[in-house]
């Protein structure tokens, strides 16, 4: 099957279809950029991936296969918009961040990429999310199919009040998992860094464990299920910073087998870890929307929307 | 701002504050007059209980049986010789305890294998003391009690006389005969593991229960009823609510934690679910002779269950459903939405998440409802009157299909009996219910306590 290659662009490329040709009016007169532009993008030039001109993309110096690739997705909880048309690809083996201020719906978007909204009454999804060739919103894809493929990690560690080994084996045994059910316990532990600190007390209750390690726990119980894509929703939120570093070097070594999608507040980590940035911002109605889409360096050094500078100068609240 | 002129030294606010104040006081005096007047009304009401009661569930230790039963029977060994056996506990707590303390002054470290051993060491020999004692005892009293009763080949062999007993006599052999030497070795384990709590406090029950035993009747426990009130017992009363508590248990939390499942996991959240719910919460304050009147002609009449154990049972199970809902919905409410979340998220299916999750983490809470919901239905007689069960049987039942009757009838038809006799058995009877109420009401505290997850 088909691979989608999303970018192979170069800022000399000639595929290089860019704003001046979206500036353009039906009547073919040249008009100015949106307003929302910034004037001297000098450097950076952007293509838009929505009609609305509001989402940028920063060219690519890469080449990288897509994991999941975002087609006008829009959530809605009862008749509340969440989240509005936002097109991009989260691209495979990367660590890529949503970034954007409290209520933009980055949980809303992350939870649409696992179909965990399905549990919220009222709430739908709509668009398109290609995974692996399907629509993984369409109802007749397999949400259980869709969760153990997409793991996720919460804000708040949530491990099962039940032993280290039954919170990392549950996941692989409802699975129908038949091999070394020890083996890949301690695989699965070894990968998310918490082996070495757990390895004589399996049989202790997760709960009983530091926030840091419950957290590192919750990684490995995400991993046990073998994944393709892992989602964090604020992962170390929660924890001191010596446990958020842990996690964030955590994410980095995960980044070489598995598709990372995380949530942050926090500019410095969304610098530190990802590769690739989402920028969302929720306007007068509190929609969210994407405003701004690219390689995190570029989106850090020379934003294109004048509201990407602003949030990441810290001029937003 | 306010009203009230700021005078010196007071603030602006200093006058609603005080009246907020006289008015918690009042009510503060309104409920400890509540309180007290209601304290001291059920305290008479257990006082007068108690000492009517007294005079038929307990021996004063010294008395022989016929003297108590008021017709010559036989002479029998009377426990007062054991008496001194309910010092064997505590005397079992100190010897582990000075054993050590001996020990370590002569020894500065003691591995901590060692401390054990010497717990055991120190409280087995008193504990197979104890149970010598204890069989001699019981061999010599049930020996004359089966020559009286005309049992032949009566010997001391302990076998035989488990074999010979029955009911009660049975479960006092084994209590008094097992449990209280066993204590004695738990008491000296605890101890030497440093658990000093529940050291003391196990024994301490156990010699409780022990000196309790002692001056029980165990007539009254162990008698059916009878017209004379010095040989009318509970035996038929505490059988027939054992076994119908048993099947309304089995027939009411199976059928209330499903439908608390359904209304909490699958039940979407509409008019009909809301309808549903809402009539849980008033079939909860339906008056119990409506379920009586309405087992009557559901269970007794048209599903021709007659007047036994069972139509009483479906009747009751009826009746404490809304009460397991309820509580079985709370405790359902009580697991957190992140970890239905975080089984989710590996790929659960709804009921794998309820079955593997929701469903242990909330199975304490269920239980302590089901068994508040038991200590409802075993004082209950309203609807057991109305589906007529009788007052004096007997027999035990064998089947389900049996007619039985339950402790609050029996008390209640002694109660209404004309002979003073009777309500001092009634008062008995009241205390016996009163403490197996206690016991399934400390029982549902300790398990909520025991099973409390801190997430
Ligand atoms: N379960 C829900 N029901 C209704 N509205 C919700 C729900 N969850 C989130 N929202 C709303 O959706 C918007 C986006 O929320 P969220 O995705 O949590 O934002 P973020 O994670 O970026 O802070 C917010 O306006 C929030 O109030
Ligand atoms: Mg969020």
């Amino acid at each position: 099957m088909a691979r989608n290659f999303f970018t192979v662009m170069r800022s000399s490329a000639p595929t290089r279809t860019a704003s001046p040709a979206s500036n353009q009016t039906p009547s073919g007169q040249v008009t100015a950029p949106p307003p929302n532009m910034k004037q001297d993008a000098a450097a950076g030039v952007g293509v838009h991936l929505d009609p609305n001109l509001e989402a940028v993309r920063h060219d690519f110096t890469e080449e990288v296969e897509t994991a999941l690739q975002l087609r006008n997705v829009s959530a809605f909880y009862g008749s509340f918009q969440a989240i509005d048309k936002m097109t991009m690809p989260i691209p495979r083996n990367r660590v890529t961040a949503l970034i954007g201020p409290s209520g933009c719906g980055k949980s809303t978007l992350l939870r649409c990429f696992n179909r965990m909204n399905d549990l919220i009454p009222g709430a739908r999804i709509e668009g398109e999310i290609e995974f692996e060739g399907r629509n993984l919103i369409d109802p007749n894809v397999d949400a259980v199919e869709v969760r153990r493929r997409i793991g996720m990690v919460f804000q708040k560690p949530n491990p099962f009040p039940k032993s280290i080994y039954e919170n990392v084996a549950f996941g692989a045994r409802i699975n129908g998992y038949s091999g070394d059910m020890d083996r890949l316990v301690e695989d699965s532990l070894r990968r998310a860094a918490l082996w070495d600190e757990v390895k004589d007390e399996l049989d202790k209750s997760g709960l009983a464990l530091s926030g840091g390690q419950q957290q590192r726990l919750c990684i490995a119980r995400a991993i046990a299920v073998q994944p393709e894509i892992i989602l964090m929703d604020e992962p170390a939120s929660a924890l001191d910073p010596v446990a958020t570093l842990k996690i964030e070097d955590l994410m980095r070594e995960l980044a070489e087998e598995y598709t990372i999608v995380v949530v942050t507040h926090n500019m410095q980590q969304a610098g530190r870890v990802s590769d690739y940035t989402a920028f969302l911002l929720a306007g007068e109605e509190r929609v969210g929307r994407l405003v701004e889409f690219g390689p995190t360096q570029d989106i850090f050094t020379n934003p294109i929307d004048q509201r990407t500078e602003d949030y990441i100068t810290g001029r937003y609240g | 701002m306010s009203a009230a002129t700021p005078t010196a030294g007071i603030t602006p606010y200093a006058p609603r504050i005080r009246a907020r104040r006289g008015l918690s006081v009042g009510f503060m005096v309104i409920a400890l007059l509540a309180i007290t007047a209601s304290m001291l009304m059920l305290g008479a009401l257990i006082v007068e209980i108690a000492v009517d009661g007294a005079a038929r569930l307990f021996t004063d230790g010294s008395a022989t049986v016929q003297e108590v039963r008021g017709e010559t029977l036989i002479d029998l060994p009377t426990p007062e010789n054991m008496n001194w056996l309910a010092w064997a506990m505590p005397v079992a707590i100190l010897l582990p305890f000075l054993g050590l303390r001996v020990v370590r002054s002569l020894i500065a470290d003691i591995p901590a294998l060692a401390e054990r051993a010497i717990g055991f060491a120190t409280t087995l020999p008193v504990a197979v003391f104890v149970h010598i004692l204890y069989v001699r005892f019981e061999s010599a009293y049930y020996i004359e009690y089966a020559k009286a009763i005309g049992v032949d080949g009566a010997s001391g062999n302990i076998f035989q006389l488990f074999a010979e007993a029955s009911g009660f006599q049975f479960v006092r052999l084994i209590v008094a005969g097992l449990i209280l030497p066993l204590g004695i070795i738990a008491a000296g384990w605890f101890w030497s593991n440093r658990l000093r709590r529940p050291s003391l406090l196990l024994p301490a029950i156990a010699t409780a229960a022990w000196v309790v035993y002692l001056f029980l009747d165990p007539f009254f426990l162990s008698s059916y009823p009878s017209r004379l009130p010095a040989q009318a017992g509970l035996f038929s009363a505490i059988t027939g609510t054992l076994y119908m508590m048993v099947i309304t248990a089995a027939v009411a939390f199976p059928l209330g934690v499903g439908a608390a499942i359904y209304l909490e996991e699958y039940a979407r959240r509409n008019w009909f679910s809301r309808m549903i719910q809402v009539n849980i919460s008033n079939l909860a304050g339906v008056p119990s002779i409506i379920y009586g009147l309405l087992g009557l002609q559901v269970f007794v009449r048209v599903l021709e269950f007659e007047r036994s154990v069972l139509a009483g049972a479906c009747t009751m199970a009826l009746l404490v459903m809304p009460i397991i809902i309820v509580s079985a919905q709370e405790a359902l409410r009580t697991v957190p939405p992140s970890m239905r979340e975080a089984a989710y998220a590996v790929g659960a299916t709804r009921w794998q998440v309820i079955r593997f999750h929701v469903l242990p983490y909330a199975f304490g809470g269920m239980l302590t409802g089901n068994i508040l919901a038991m200590s409802r239905a075993i004082g209950e007689t309203a609807p057991l009157i109305a589906i007529g069960a009788l007052t004096f049987i007997a027999f035990l039942a064998d089947s389900p299909t049996d007619d039985f009757t339950v402790m609050p009838i029996q008390v209640f038809n002694w109660v209404t009996r004309p002979q003073s006799g009777f309500h001092e058995i009634a008062a008995s009877g009241i205390i016996v219910l009163m403490l197996v109420l206690l016991v399934m009401n400390a029982a549902a505290i300790v398990m909520r306590q025991r099973t409390r997850t801190d997430w």
